[in-house]
């Protein structure tokens, strides 16, 4: 395993590298996943990009209309510690808290595990189910894309091969939104979920005026649950109600067996977790 | 690991018989494969590209015919494939069944697919999954290519 390692400083010579050496590099920020997929031999670049000293790429901060600004390279354990996370969205600082171990969080960066588009993650459904997206950049220029758009496979985004995630941009909040993040830990404290819900929901005169539901790891990207969101809106939310919407999630998720749990038990926890996530938003 | 297609082709059931015994022909049909030459009786030598996010797979292996009985429709595939850079295998069996129905024929393809070494790192419901993935995108370009004959 030999590559050669390259540290620029902005993001115009990352992308210069990245063209110039095309198929032959990889970039790497935290390298929480890029290094295990080097040691296993399951990826050979002969230029590994790292993105850390970027300082374009690094903070977090709130942005003037505001909502919030995190860096692509910002950690996981910086998002959870920062209090402009805190005060946009508790429920989002629970997504980041809930990754794996410190050891991890002090590492991953939260562009990184966007770009690395595993289902299992715990920030992007979160992010997703509060509307976040992530600003890329290419030669080509700049773009924004809805982080529920961003994966479109297990470990497969929309990003071309010339593309640098550079922030993640979480707007504002609406007046009386409420959130929630609950993983599902049925073996040990920093595993993957064997399911997790990321759900936010906005009441006006006793009704659902908006609800976002997004589940990970029971499916090959984060998943929209539309049709829950959909039987909420208008609703006075009733703990029947929420019951009904949480049990459409079923079929709207699409799990794989494994180590965790049949398919069909992670579909009947889909169902359970999503009625909890929705009852703790309207118990609150 | 197994896997079970079945797929419907608007044609008779000799004129499939005849593109899925076409090893080079039907292998078009297998998205990622880069050429597949024959290489002695019923025996055939090809690559398959595969990407799974970041790791990209390059497959080097044969093809053979290990049965056939064209009067009951049934045809057995054996692969043998590995990945040189990662450090990898695959070897499947592949079991066809061809029957009528109506005009048309319904193919039931059933793979029996296994992975080895550093492929297996992946996790195997990941690569079950994208194995369903590629024989269904078989199974319908198969259909395609009966009909367009």
């Amino acid at each position: 395993m030999t590559y050669d390692y390259h540290e620029p400083r902005e993001v115009a010579e990352a992308l210069h590298l990245l063209v110039k050496h095309g198929e032959d590099a990889h970039l790497i920020a935290g390298g929480t996943a890029t290094v295990l997929l080097l040691r296993q031999g399951l990826i050979r670049p002969g230029h590994v990009i790292s993105l850390r000293a970027i300082g374009a790429l690094s903070g977090i901060g709130r942005a003037p209309d505001g909502g919030l600004r995190i860096g692509a390279t910002a950690t996981h354990r910086q998002a959870e510690r920062s209090a402009d996370v805190r005060a946009l969205s508790p429920a989002l600082t629970n997504a980041f808290a809930s990754v794996a171990t410190v050891r991890i969080r002090n590492q991953a960066t939260v562009g990184g595990s966007l770009a690395h588009a595993d289902p299992a993650q715990d920030p992007p459904p979160m992010l997703a189910a509060l509307g976040a997206a992530v600003t890329i950049v290419s030669p080509r220029g700049a773009r924004s894309i809805a982080v529920e758009d961003l994966a479109v496979d297990h470990f497969t985004t929309t990003l071309a091969g010339d593309e640098i995630i550079t922030e993640v941009i979480v707007p504002p909040l609406a007046p009386g939104t409420r959130a929630t993040y609950v993983k599902f830990l049925p073996r040990t404290a920093d595993d993957y979920a064997t399911v997790s819900v990321a759900a936010a929901m906005r009441l006006a005169d006793g009704a659902v005026a908006d609800a976002r539901i997004v589940l990970g790891a029971v499916g090959p990207t984060p998943i929209r649950a539309r049709a829950a969101e959909a039987a909420l809106a208008g609703a006075k939310p009733s703990r029947e109600r929420l019951a009904q919407a949480a049990a459409l999630v079923r079929d709207e998720v699409d799990p794989l067996d494994d180590l965790r749990g049949s398919a069909e038990y992670k579909r009947e926890m889909a169902r359970v977790w999503t009625e909890r996530a929705l009852l703790a938003l309207v118990e609150a | 690991m197994k896997l079970a297609q079945t797929v419907t082709v608007k044609a008779p059931r000799d004129k499939v018989w005849g593109i899925v015994l076409d090893v080079p022909a039907a292998a078009r049909c297998v998205p990622g494969v880069a050429s597949v030459r024959p290489a002695g009786s019923d025996r055939y030598q090809g690559t398959l590209a595969v990407q799974i996010g970041p790791v990209r797979l390059v497959l080097d292996g044969d093809i053979a015919i290990t049965a056939r009985d064209e009067k009951a429709g049934t045809a057995s595939f054996r692969a043998d494939a590995k990945d040189s850079r990662v450090g990898g295998a695959i070897k499947a069996t592949v079991d066809l069944a061809l029957a009528d129905r109506s005009g048309a024929t319904d193919i039931k393809i059933a793979t029996d697919l296994q992975v080895l070494g550093r492929l297996g790192e992946f996790g195997q419901p990941v690569i079950k999954r994208k194995a369903d993935q590629m024989m269904g995108d078989f199974a319908e370009c198969l259909a395609r290519a009966v009909a367009g004959r």
